[in-house]
C-alpha cells in the first residue's frame, strides 16, 4: 500500500536522481537553466522533509516506521534485499537535516560559480539523492548502497574542485573511507549470517533479535567490526585524519554535505543498527569507545586549537564534536542516545553554517590563515555576527540546538560512567578557546598586516544575499531547535522508549544494579525519607 | 493576572525587544535604544507591581522543556522567593536607570543597535538567573549572561584589547563553568533531581545528605562568574567594554549572579565548603583593595573595589549569613552602580580620558555627578546611616561576633582581614575623590568638561543621592504605604534582608544581634577610625588634584606591586602562551606525523595495501572510482551468495 505521503518520501531520492539524469543529458543547456533543474533537485528533498517532518506525529506507525512503502527489485526472495523505504523517530529528524542542508548546500553551489558547474551540480545532486535514500532505508542493504551513492561524489569533487592539495586528500580520504565502508560492510553481512539468513530488512532482523538473540561471542566481533567500520567513517579517533584534510581541500558545498550528513551515517548505524541489534556487544566495546571519544574531545581538542587554518580548525573542531556523540551513544541510555541524535542534528546544521562562512571570510581575505586576517568585522558587520553566532552554536551556547545534545550527553553519562564526565565537559573550555580565538582573530583588533597589504585598494563588502540565504536557513535550523527542542526530541524519545535495548533492566544482568534512581521531579519524597 | 504569567512577562520583554533589535533595528540608532529602554522600563514597572502585591509566598511553577526517557527532563520553571525579590528589584530597579544613562553615553556611538540589543540580552539573562527553579535552567542563563557579558566587553571591537579582554572574560569563566557543569551533573545524580526546592526538601528531612564536594564544583561557577580567586583576572580587563555595561554587568548585577546563586543552594554547603568561601572571600577584601591603590584608570580601580566587596558578599556567606551577603549584594549594587555611572559621566565630559591624574578639579564643573559620586564614597566606605554602613558594617561585625561567640579562629582572622578591607576602601576612595574631583585639571580635556546631559544626570540622582544614601534605612522599620513599604524598598524584600530566610541565623538582624551580644563596641570606633583615618591620610598624601600618583614617585616598588596585582595575569599569559600553546603545537605534531603518518598509514597494513591498490587504480578520473565501488558490490554479492549455498 502506497499513499501519498509514501510517494513523496522516495519522490524525495528520485527527484535529485532525475535532476542529475537531466543534467547529464543536457550539458548543452544554458547555465541559467543548469540551475533551475538543480535548484529543484534541491528544493524538493527539503520541502519533502519539512511536510514529512511536519505530519510525522499524526502519522500511521508500523514498528515505529511511518510512510512505509516496499519496491521487489528482485532480490527479494533470494537474497532478502529489496528497497523498502520508511521513517522512525530518529531517521526522521536525521531526513529533516539531510533536506536542509541539502537545500543549503544546492544554494551555496548554485552561486559558487565553479567551472563546469553543471557537472559539479550533477554529482552534488547525486550525493543528495543518496543522503535522502541513506535514512529513509529499512533495508540494511540499501542504506549501506545510498551512502557508497554519496560518497562517491565526494572523492570525485574532491579531486576536480577542491583547494590546496586536493590529490593527497582525496587519496587519503578514499583509502580511509573505503577501508571503513568495508568493515562495516563486512559487519552487516556477518548480521545477516548471524541472524539465520533473516534478510537485510531491519524490522524483520529487530524480530529476530527480540525472539533468538545472538550468541554473546558473535555479537562481540559483528561489534567491533561495525564499531570501527562507522568509526573510521565517522573520523573516530586515531583514525581521524582523513577529515579535517578532506574538509580543508574538498568544494565547500561539499564539503557540507559531509561533514554534516553523510557523516552521520555511521553514528546512525550504530543507534539503529548495531546497538539494538548487539546490545550485548555494544556493551562490552564500551570502556574502549568511551576511551576513544575522550581522545576525540581532548586530543582532538587541543589540536584543533593549534590550527592556524580556518578551514582546518573547522575540520578538527568537527572531529572534536563527534567525541561527545560516541560518549552519548556509550550511555546507551535514552537520554544519552537521545542527547547524541540531538547532536547529530545539531552538528550537521553549525559545521554546515561553519563550512558556508568560511568561504565568505576566504572571499574578502584572500586566505584561510587566520593570523592574515583581522579587522574584518569593521567590513562585514553581519558576517561577524553570523560567524559569532556560529561559533556560539558549536560551542554550546543555550539557545542553540547543539547545546542539548552536549548537555543531555553530559548529565546522561554520569550514570554509569561518572568518572568520565570531568574528562568530557573541559571539551567546553577547549571549544570556546578555539571558538573565541577565531572569531577574534578574524574579526576583531586591527587588521594584520598581510590583510592591510591583500585588502589594499579593493572593496571589501558585507556578506551578499546569495551567501546570506544558505546561513540564514541553517541558524533557523539551530535556534528553532535551541529554543523549543520538543520540535525533534518527542519523535526520538518515542522511538527510543519504545526499543527494550535502551531500557536500563535489560542491560543490568552485565551492569553492576546502579541505585534506583527516582524519576525527576516525583520521587524526591522517597529518596529524603 | 496570574503571578506566573506576569513574571513569564517580565522574563520575555527583554528577549522580544532583543529579537526585535537583532532582526529590524541593527542600524536603527536611537529606535534601537527607544525600543530597549522601554522594554527596561516595562521590566521595572511589573516587577514593582508584583513586587508590592506579592504576599511572602514562595511561588513555583514549571514546564518541561525536554524530555528524554522517563528520568530525565528539563524543566524551565520559576521559583520566587525572598531572595529572588531583593534580586529582581535591584535587577529591574538598576537596569532600567542604567538603560536611561546608556542613552546619554551612547549618544554619539555608531553601533546603538548592537549596544542595546546586548543589554536587552542581558536583562533576558539575568532575570533568567533570577528566576530560575532548577539547577539546569540556572546552568543556561548563567551562560547566556557570559555570552552578554562577551559581547559587550567587546562593544569597541576594532580595538585588540576589548577584542582579547571579551575572548579572556568568556574563557575564564567557562573555567568556572566546568566545575560547575560537574557539580550540577554529581547534584543531579545524588539527589535525583535538579530542582532547587526540591534539593532543599530532600536536606532538611535529612541533614547528612550535604556532600562537600558538590558544593564546591558549584562554587567553582561562583569563582568564575563572580571573579573570585584565582579566577578573578578576567573582571579588571571587562572594563574596556562601555562603562555602562562595566556599571551594570560587571559591578551591579551579573557578578552578583553569583553570589546569588550561592545563596540559593546555602542549604547544601557544608562547614567545609563555607569555611573555603570565607577565606576566599575575606583575602579578596585586602587583596583587591590593595591592587585598587595602584591603578591609574579610573575604572579599573572601580573594578577592584568591586572584587573587594564581592569579597565582603563571599564572607558574609562564609560567615553563615546568606540574607546579609544579599543585602550587601543590593546595596553595593546602588553605591558601585552609581560610582561607575559617575565615572562614566566623567570619562564621557573629558572626552574619553580614563586616567584619574589626567582629571581633577571637577567638582565646580560637575556638580551633579560631584554630589553623588560624594554620596556613593561615604556609602562604600560605610559611614554610618548610608547604605553601605548597615551591611558592610554588619558583616565586619558579625564576623567578631561569631568569633566572640566562640566558633572558631578563622572567624577573627576573617574579622581583621575584612576590617583591614575596610581601611582600604577609605584609603583608594578617598584617592579617587580627591584626584578627580578637588585641586585644578591636569588636562586640556578635564579644563573644557561640563556636566552631562539629563540623561545622564537623571540617573545618578536616583541611584546616587536617593539610593545609595538610603537604600538601608528600611532596617528602621519606617513603614508607609499601608506597611507594604519599609523605607525605599517593599517591606517584604526588607524583611527577607533583615531576617534572612528561615534560617536560625541568615540576616541582617540575626548578624546583628550576634554582635550585640558580644558587647565589643570597640569595633564600631575601630571602623568609624579607619574610615576617618583613610580619608584624613589620602587628603594629605595624595593632596588635591595631584598630576602624578605620590606613591608612584615615592616608593616606586610598592606601587609596582599594587599595579601588577600579583602577577596573575603575568602567570596566565605565560600559561597561555608558552603551556597551552606549547602543548597544542605538540599534539598536532603527534597527529600529523605519528598518527596521520605513521601509525595508520606507515604500520597498518590494510590501509596500505588498500592504498597501494587504489593508488594503481587511480588515475584521476571517475573510473578508478567507479571500479572500486563496484569491486565492493561484487565482493558484496559473492559473500552473500557464496554464503548462501
Amino acid at each position: 500500500m502506497t499513499d501519498f505521503n509514501s510517494l513523496l518520501l522516495i519522490l524525495a531520492i528520485v527527484i535529485p536522481l532525475a535532476a542529475a539524469v537531466a543534467l547529464l543529458f543536457g550539458q548543452k543547456l544554458c547555465p541559467c537553466a543548469a540551475k533551475f533543474i538543480a535548484g529543484i533537485g534541491f528544493l524538493a528533498p527539503a520541502a519533502i522533509a519539512l511536510w514529512l517532518w511536519g505530519n510525522f506525529g499524526e502519522a500511521a506507525k508500523t514498528a515505529g516506521y511511518a510512510y512505509m512503502s516496499q519496491y521487489d527489485l528482485g532480490m527479494k526472495d533470494t537474497l532478502g534485499i529489496s528497497l523498502y523505504l520508511g521513517l522512525n523517530g530518529i531517521s526522521a529528524p536525521l531526513f529533516l537535516l539531510a533536506g536542509i542542508v541539502g537545500l543549503a548546500a544546492g544554494w551555496q553551489a548554485i552561486n559558487a560559480k565553479a567551472e563546469r558547474l553543471p557537472q559539479y551540480l550533477l554529482l552534488l545532486l547525486i550525493m543528495q539523492a543518496g543522503l535522502m535514500g541513506v535514512f529513509a532505508s529499512i533495508d540494511i542493504f540499501f542504506f549501506y548502497f545510498f551512502h557508497e551513492l554519496a560518497l562517491i561524489p565526494t572523492f570525485i569533487m574532491i579531486g576536480i574542485w577542491g583547494g590546496a592539495g586536493r590529490r593527497s586528500a582525496a587519496m587519503e580520504m578514499t583509502v580511509y573511507l573505503t577501508l571503513g565502508a568495508m568493515l562495516s560492510l563486512l559487519g552487516l553481512i556477518y548480521i545477516y549470517k548471524a541472524s539465520d539468513w533473516t534478510g537485510f530488512d531491519l524490522i524483520a532482523l529487530r524480530e529476530y533479535v527480540s525472539a533468538h538473540s545472538i550468541a554473546d561471542a558473535v555479537q562481540h566481533n559483528i561489534f567491533g567490526l561495525l564499531l570501527f567500520g562507522f568509526g573510521i567513517l565517522v573520523s573516530l579517533f586515531p583514525f581521524h585524519s582523513w577529515a579535517p584534510r578532506g574538509y580543508a581541500a574538498a568544494p565547500t558545498a561539499n564539503a557540507m554535505l559531509h561533514a554534516g550528513v553523510l557523516k552521520k551515517f555511521g553514528l546512525y548505524g550504530l543507534v539503529q543498527i548495531a546497538v539494538p541489534l548487539l546490545p550485548v556487544g555494544a556493551l562490552e566495546w564500551n570502556p574502549l569507545l568511551i576511551w576513544l571519544a575522550l581522545g576525540n574531545i581532548l586530543f582532538i581538542g587541543l589540536v584543533t586549537i593549534a590550527q592556524r587554518d580556518l578551514k582546518l580548525m573547522v575540520g578538527y573542531s568537527s572531529v572534536m564534536h563527534m567525541g561527545y556523540i560516541f560518549l552519548g551513544i556509550a550511555t546507551l541510555s535514552v537520554a544519552g542516545v537521545g542527547g547524541a541524535v540531538i547532536l547529530m542534528f545539531a552538528h550537521g546544521l553549525s559545521v554546515a553554517l561553519m563550512f558556508v562562512l568560511s568561504t565568505a571570510v576566504y572571499a574578502r581575505t584572500g586566505t584561510y590563515d587566520m593570523r592574515d586576517m583581522g579587522g574584518l568585522g569593521m567590513k562585514a558587520p553581519l558576517l561577524a555576527g553570523f560567524f559569532v553566532a556560529a561559533t556560539m552554536a558549536s560551542v554550546g551556547l543555550p539557545g542553540f540546538a547543539n547545546f542539548w545534545g552536549e548537555f543531555t550527553i553530559f548529565m546522561a553519562l554520569w550514570k554509569d560512567h561518572a568518572w568520565a564526565v570531568a574528562p568530557a565537559v573541559l571539551g567546553i573550555i577547549i571549544s570556546a578557546i578555539y571558538g573565541l580565538r577565531a572569531a577574534a582573530a578574524i574579526f576583531m583588533g586591527a587588521p594584520s598586516e598581510a590583510f592591510q597589504k591583500a585588502s589594499a585598494g579593493k572593496a571589501i563588502g558585507d556578506i551578499t544575499r546569495a551567501e546570506r540565504i544558505p546561513a540564514i536557513i541553517l541558524i533557523i535550523g539551530l535556534v528553532l531547535v535551541g529554543f523549543w527542542p520538543h520540535s525533534i526530541s518527542t519523535s526520538i524519545n518515542e522511538e527510543l522508549m519504545g526499543d527494550s535495548v535502551y531500557q536500563p533492566k535489560v542491560l543490568s544482568t552485565v551492569q553492576t544494579p546502579a541505585a534506583a534512581t527516582p524519576a525527576a521531579g516525583h520521587a524526591h519524597e522517597e529518596s529524603a525519607s | 493576572m496570574n503571578p506566573l504569567e506576569l513574571l513569564a512577562i517580565i522574563l520575555l520583554t527583554p528577549l522580544a525587544s532583543a529579537a526585535i533589535i537583532c532582526l529590524f533595528l541593527r542600524r536603527g540608532g536611537y529606535w534601537a535604544s527607544a525600543v530597549s529602554v522601554v522594554a527596561a522600563a516595562v521590566i521595572m514597572v511589573l516587577s514593582f507591581v508584583f513586587l508590592l502585591k506579592w504576599d511572602g509566598q514562595t511561588i513555583t511553577g514549571s514546564l518541561t522543556w525536554l524530555q528524554l526517557g522517563q528520568d530525565y527532563s528539563f524543566d524551565l520553571g520559576f521559583l520566587f522567593n525572598h531572595e529572588a525579590a531583593t534580586m529582581l528589584a535591584v535587577v529591574a530597579f538598576v537596569g532600567f536607570w542604567i538603560h536611561v544613562f546608556s542613552v546619554g553615553y551612547m549618544d554619539d556611538d555608531r553601533d546603538k543597535g548592537r549596544f542595546f540589543g546586548g543589554l536587552s540580552i542581558f536583562m533576558f539573562s539575568m532575570l533568567g538567573i533570577v528566576l530560575a527553579d532548577n539547577l539546569f535552567m540556572v546552568f543556561v542563563f548563567w551562560e547566556l549572561v557570559g555570552f552578554s557579558s562577551y559581547m559587550l566587553i567587546a562593544h569597541y571591537w576594532d580595538k585588540d584589547f576589548a577584542a582579547a579582554a571579551s575572548k579572556k572574560a568568556f574563557i575564564v569563566n567557562r573555567i568556572g563553568d566546568f566545575g560547575f557543569l560537574v557539580g550540577i551533573a554529581w547534584a543531579y545524580h545524588y539527589y535525583g533531581t535538579a530542582d532547587i526546592s526540591a534539593i532543599t526538601a530532600i536536606i532538611k528531612a535529612d541533614p547528612s545528605k550535604t556532600v562537600t564536594g558538590i558544593g564546591l564544583c558549584l562554587m567553582c561557577g561562583f569563582i568564575g562568574k563572580s571573579a573570585q580567586f584565582p579566577l578573578q583576572v578576567w573582571l579588571t580587563d571587562a572594563m574596556a567594554g562601555p562603562t555602562p555595561v562595566s556599571a551594570l554587568i560587571h559591578a551591579a548585577t551579573m557578578v552578583a549572579a553569583g553570589i546569588y546563586f550561592m545563596v540559593r543552594v546555602f542549604f547544601l554547603l557544608t562547614p567545609f565548603a563555607l569555611e573555603w568561601i570565607l577565606w576566599s572571600g575575606a583575602i579578596m577584601t585586602v587583596f583587591a583593595g590593595f591592587c585598587a591603590l595602584g591603578q591609574n584608570d579610573i575604572k579599573k580601580t572601580l573594578a577592584y573595589s568591586t572584587l573587594a566587596h564581592l569579597g565582603y558578599m563571599a564572607t558574609a556567606i562564609g560567615l553563615g549569613f546568606p540574607g546579609l551577603a544579599i543585602m550587601h549584594m543590593a546595596m553595593h549594587a546602588c553605591f558601585k552602580a552609581t560610582l561607575f555611572l559617575c565615572s562614566g559621566s566623567v570619562i564621557h565630559a573629558c572626552h574619553h580620558e580614563q586616567d584619574m591624574f589626567k582629571m581633577g578639579g571637577l567638582w565646580k564643573k560637575m556638580p551633579v555627578t560631584f554630589v553623588a559620586f560624594f554620596v556613593a564614597t561615604l556609602s562604600i566606605s560605610a559611614v554610618p546611616f548610608t547604605a553601605g554602613y548597615y551591611s558592610k558594617d554588619t558583616i565586619i561585625a558579625g564576623a567578631w561576633g561569631k568569633f566572640a561567640a566562640g566558633h572558631g579562629d578563622a572567624y577573627a582572622w576573617a574579622f581583621g582581614l575584612t576590617m583591614l578591607g575596610a581601611l582600604l576602601t577609605a584609603l583608594y576612595m578617598g584617592r579617587m575623590l580627591f584626584v578627580v574631583f578637588f585641586g585644578k585639571p591636569n588636562s586640556e580635556k578635564a579644563s573644557h568638561a561640563h556636566e552631562s546631559s539629563p540623561w545622564m544626570s537623571v540617573p545618578l540622582v536616583v541611584l546616587g543621592w536617593i539610593m545609595s544614601l538610603g537604600a538601608g534605612w528600611f532596617v528602621y522599620h519606617w513603614g508607609w504605604a499601608d506597611g507594604v513599604m519599609n523605607a525605599l524598598v517593599p517591606a517584604d524584600v526588607a524583611q527577607f534582608m533583615i531576617d534572612g530566610y528561615s534560617h536560625a541565623a541568615g540576616g541582617w538582624e540575626a548578624a546583628h544581634h550576634l554582635f550585640e551580644e558580644s558587647g565589643a563596641h570597640w569595633v564600631e570606633y575601630l571602623s568609624w577610625g579607619c574610615i576617618i583615618g583613610g580619608f584624613l591620610f589620602t587628603f594629605f598624601f595624595y593632596g588635591r588634584g595631584p598630576a602624578q600618583d605620590r606613591l608612584q614617585v615615592k616608593a616606586p616598588g610598592l606601587y609596582h606591586v599594587f599595579e601588577r596585582h600579583g602577577w596573575f595575569d603575568d602567570i596566565y599569559d605565560f600559561y597561555v602562551s608558552h603551556i597551552q600553546r606549547r602543548i597544542a603545537d605538540f599534539m598536532a605534531f603527534i597527529d600529523t606525523a605519528v598518527i596521520g603518518g605513521l601509525v595508520v598509514r606507515g604500520s597498518g597494513a590494510v590501509a596500505g595495501l588498500v592504498g597501494m591498490v587504489s593508488r594503481s587504480l587511480h588515475v584521476g578520473s571517475i573510473h578508478g572510482y567507479v571500479y572500486w565501488f563496484i569491486a565492493g558490490v561484487l565482493l558484496f554479492g559473492a559473500f552473500a551468495l557464496g554464503l548462501l549455498r
